[in-house]
């Protein structure tokens, strides 16, 4: 995205957010942007704010103080259904441990996205189906999450989160539940779909999938931004 | 077991929400179940209990002295048939005067109180002793003290210039007459019937009284026996309301025991599920599996026993204020629960409960410790999948889809739950059917509709008349009788006029008084539907209810003696009609002629052509009539009103219990489900959706549970009705039953989502306001 000047404009623009849980600092003051088709990790150790900092971009939780703008929206702005308006259009969320409703198949699970969104139940299958192909798991479609691998899951939880076509993948921990082999294919996965173009902000403990996926490194520490730093992405 | 108690403790304190369910719902079950048991139990209890102490009489027996001798009636009564026998005694009907106007009362000539049969309570004052003393018998709890009432002490004037001087007041339940005095004192009164008091070997029927009679009146000379008075009837008239009432509280009763029980067993199972984690840390820490099945029936035990002792005391409450109404008039006062009523709930509904939390408990005992700690709280995967499977593709919205699929996760959750609501479901068309039954009656009872107006023109100075309640006692009409009903006719809008009398006569050989109203004019418009034989069209003929047949044991065709100004007239009973009085009798204008002649009417009751305006009507005859007074219309019987209000107060009771079970498993579905709802938040479902998914799934079982519970309703209502009108001595025309229309049946099957969508909102809102980041970041 960029203005008239051939200025890039922020895709994720975060302005002094702080978060507080009681007495507990979650995040203190932090400011970041990432542009249109970057691919930025956060990282730091366990309570330094990174799951806090990925809430506050896909709208599931609140600033205490501080601005979130994503795609020219003020979340600030946005009561709980327009979050929820705003998650379903702007946004598309990976989980460590993939959520998927197991009453549903894998196509089922990735077309509901899209149904939520009123689209009928024929042409939310078609694009699941769509996206099944892409991802190399068109043969799972009809199986249940309990009858899948770990990094089968993981890829139906990336096709539900495209499904809506996101301007940010938001992925957190993407391959902590995932052995060697399985979250190699899911980097594989992400690096793929950053490289066709796709804006991704990752969340994670693990140095090997942030230089692989990666092109910035933001470093949090006690809530604040410790370090930000560009990276040569690993093969 | 002393670590059961702590570990029992926490399990209730973390669990507030369902231990308040679990209160509350046996708290209500067990206020229907001791109120429906209660009143069962002492709804004969005082007059049986009263006439087994006084060994009352099973035949009250009244023959013409000039007919039959006193040797005749004692041999008569020697029969195998005859336990015990008292009389013959003198008896009189006399005029007694103490202040004011002469009251007409039945006097007997005994020399004690007590014997085989009847034996009287003399609960103030003695027994006369000589002549010139008078015994009253009164009822010690209704009995009046104020001004103007008679004491011990106070002389009477009886038959002109007899001195009677009360020393006694004394209770019979056989209601065997008004008052006693000394043999010789009644022979000096000038007795004109004799009196028999029987208790037959088997009386427990009409027939088998009336078989005891036979036998006792066997041989005797015909037209000898003047009257009779059963038993039977008496306990009709002490039992009807609370008979009435028994039925349906019973049928309520029944539903709240069952409801109560499906609600616990589904708390219960859900509450093992739910605590997994729970079980597996517990044996982790070294419990056994007993000791676990004690933690979590103890879990379920404590709010059980508080709830159980609030619904006691409660229903307690309830009951003896319904037992109390019920019985006043018999005088059976501090009329209570049992006390086998209150042990029998007291420990029947905690061991109630108890078995229905055994079985899960049994379950929450039996896991292994790693087997409960890693099941964690979700469903089982895979159940319910071709339906999920088959909503997904319809076109329905996704939430509601979802919502629908929603209950085939936890099957057996489901099926408690809708069992709940099927019950639930069942009272509300019951109640609303037999709220239906009642005003019907009512409506076609008090003849509302039929009658436009009516004016009171005032007393006759002859004959002993009633007022209507409220009405002056002296004539108040400027007109004669001929020309008020001209008057009448002739103002403009009139369409039929029925002009009435009311007399009060008494039915030989009974102490009973009776409220004849003849009839004169446009009779066959005002209202009384004639359930059997036919209406009023001669001299001499008589319409009654089928509570005035069952109390007095007649029959249509029938003929009875009534005494009126100790004038005897016969008249036979040509006709039933709907209307819920033992005391009060039709006739006609011809039949009146019989008894006093030259009464005029008192009532004139006018029904208008369509559109005639009331008010103009009522003033224009009233300009022509100074002295006719309008009556306020017929209100809802009292009876009527409280069995409704009961019904109203009960179907809230348990529609409450309903909602609360639902309430109940939304709850734990909605913990169970929460990391489902946060991903689907998480994915753009907006907090309405998420509601509406959530009481959908609800929703859908209260759809069902109306399919199913509207015919049970309707079947209990067919049991019901028919019990309860038996118990009033009432007949059950078909319209009483006939009262659901298509139109009622389809807002019943609102009732049952209505009953699961209030029960699912609060924690489908609470659901819809989950913070998302909490319940996925909490893995």
């Amino acid at each position: 995205m960029t203005d008239d000047q051939g200025n890039e404009h922020a895709v994720v623009r975060l302005t002094r957010v702080r978060k507080e849980y009681g007495e507990a600092v979650a995040l203190d003051g932090v400011s970041l942007e990432i542009h249109a088709g970057e691919s930025v990790a956060v990282m730091g150790p366990s309570g330094s704010g990174k799951s806090t900092l990925l809430s506050m971009v896909a709208g599931l939780d609140r600033p205490t103080s501080g601005s979130v703008v994503v795609h020219g929206e003020d979340l600030g702005t946005l009561g709980e259904k327009g979050l929820a308006l705003y998650r379903r259009r702007r946004i598309g969320m990976i989980f460590q441990f993939f959520n998927l409703l197991d009453d549903l198949s894998a196509l089922d699970n990735v077309a509901l996205a899209a149904q939520l969104t009123g689209t009928s139940a024929s042409h939310a299958r078609k694009r699941a189906l769509e996206l099944f192909d892409e991802l190399g798991i068109a043969g799972r479609r009809n199986t249940y999450p309990a009858q899948l691998s770990g990094g089968e899951r993981q890829r139906v939880a990336v096709a539900r989160a495209l499904m809506n076509r996101p301007a940010v993948l938001l992925a957190d921990e993407p391959t902590g539940a995932l052995d060697t082999r399985a979250g190699e294919q899911v980097m594989d996965l992400l690096l793929d779909l950053n490289q066709i173009g796709q804006t991704l902000l990752l969340v994670t403990h693990d140095e090997h999938l942030a230089t692989r996926c990666a092109s910035r490194v933001i470093e949090l520490v006690d809530g604040q931004v410790a370090r930000e730093r560009a990276l040569e992405r690993t093969p | 077991m002393s670590a059961v108690w702590p570990a029992s403790r926490a399990a209730v304190r973390r669990r507030r929400l369902q231990t308040v369910v679990i209160g509350v719902v046996v708290a209500l079950s067990t206020t229907m179940i001791l109120v429906a048991l209660g009143l069962l139990a002492a709804a004969s209890g005082p007059f049986d209990q009263a006439y087994a102490r006084q060994r009352g009489a099973h035949l009250v027996a009244t023959f013409d002295r000039n007919k039959v001798s006193d040797t005749a009636l004692t041999e008569a009564a020697r029969g195998t048939e005859v336990a015990a026998v008292a009389g013959p005694f003198g008896q009189a009907t006399l005029d007694l005067t103490l202040s004011g106007p002469p009251l007409s009362v039945v006097v007997v000539g005994r020399g004690e109180a007590g014997g085989p049969v009847d034996r009287l309570n003399v609960w103030e004052g003695r027994w006369p002793d000589k002549p010139g003393e008078i015994v009253l018998n009164r009822n010690p709890v209704t009995a009046s003290t104020g001004r103007g009432a008679p004491k011990v002490g106070t002389t009477l004037t009886a038959a002109g210039d007899t001195k009677l001087t009360i020393v006694g007041f004394a209770y019979s339940v056989s209601e065997s007459a008004d008052a006693w005095v000394t043999p010789a004192q009644l022979t000096a009164l000038h007795p004109t019937a004799t009196q028999m008091l029987y208790r037959f070997t088997q009386a427990a029927t009409n027939a088998q009284v009336a078989a005891g009679q036979s036998a006792v009146t066997a041989g005797l000379p015909s037209g000898a026996l003047l009257g009779t008075q059963s038993y039977l009837a008496l306990r009709a008239v002490a039992t009807g309301e609370p008979n009435t009432f028994v039925p349906f509280l019973m049928v309520f009763g029944w539903l709240g025991l069952a409801v109560a029980v499906l609600i616990v067993a589904n708390v219960v199972s859900g509450a093992v599920v739910a605590g997994f984690r729970h079980i597996g840390v517990l044996k982790a820490l070294g419990f056994t599996p007993t000791q676990v099945m004690a933690v979590y029936l103890a879990m379920i035990s404590i709010p059980a026993i508080i709830g159980c002792a609030v619904g006691i005391v409660v229903g307690n409450v309830m009951a003896e204020s319904l037992l109390t109404k019920a019985f006043e008039n018999y005088g059976a006062a501090g009329v209570g629960v049992p006390i086998w009523v209150d042990v029998a709930t007291m420990v029947g509904v905690p061991l109630l409960v108890a078995l229905s939390a055994l079985l899960p408990s049994l379950r929450a005992g039996s896991l292994s410790a790693a087997e409960a700690i890693s099941a964690g709280s979700a469903p089982r995967a895979g159940r319910g999948l071709r339906a999920q499977r088959w909503l997904s593709g319809t076109r329905l919205p996704r939430s509601v889809s979802l919502g629908l699929g929603l209950p085939f996760a936890r099957p057996a959750r489901t099926a408690l739950t809708l069992a709940a609501v099927v019950l639930g479901v069942t009272s509300v068309t019951l109640a609303v059917g037999l709220g239906k039954s009642l005003t019907t009656y009512q409506t076609a009872a008090s003849r509302a509709g039929a009658v436009d107006v009516t004016f009171f023109a005032g007393m006759a100075k002859t004959g002993p008349q009633m007022a209507p309640e409220g009405m002056p006692p002296e004539p108040t009409a400027k007109l004669s009788d001929p020309a008020d009903e001209a008057l009448l006719r002739s103002t403009s809008g009139a369409q039929y006029v029925t002009a009435s009398a009311d007399l009060q006569m008494r039915l030989a050989g009974t102490k009973q008084d009776l409220r004849f109203t003849f009839y004169r004019g446009d009779s066959t418009h005002i209202g009384f539907r004639v359930l059997a034989g036919h209406w009023l069209d001669g001299p001499g003929q008589v319409v009654v209810s089928e509570r005035f047949l069952r109390q007095h044991g007649l029959s249509v065709g029938d003929t009875m003696n009534l005494v009126s100004d100790g004038k005897t007239t016969q008249m036979r009973i040509v006709g039933k009609a709907l209307y819920n009085s033992g005391e009060e009798v039709l006739s006609n204008w011809e039949t009146l002629a019989l008894v006093a002649p030259k009464t005029r009417a008192n009532t004139y009751e006018v029904q208008l052509k369509p559109h005639a305006d009331i008010d103009a009507y009522v003033k224009a005859v009233q300009t022509g009539d100074t002295g006719i007074q309008e009556v306020p219309g017929q209100e809802a019987g009292t009876f009527v009103a409280i069995v409704l209000a009961t019904v109203v107060l009960l179907t809230l009771m348990l529609g409450t219990v309903a909602a609360l079970g639902v309430f109940n498993t939304v709850v734990l579905n909605t913990r169970e489900r929460s990391r489902d709802l946060g991903m689907l938040k998480s994915i753009g479902m907006t907090p309405g959706q998420v509601t509406v998914m959530v009481v959908t799934s609800m929703a859908a079982l209260g759809a069902i549970g109306g399919l199913l519970g509207i015919p049970l309703g309707i079947i209990a209502h067919r049991l019901v009705v028919p019990a309860m009108a038996n118990g009033a001595q009432v007949e059950v025309p078909a319209f009483m039953l006939d009262v659901y229309p298509a139109g009622l049946l389809a807002l019943l099957v609102l009732a049952g989502i209505t009953i699961a969508a209030l029960g699912a909102w609060i924690p489908a809102r609470t659901a819809a306001r989950t913070t998302i980041a909490k319940v996925l970041h909490n893995e």
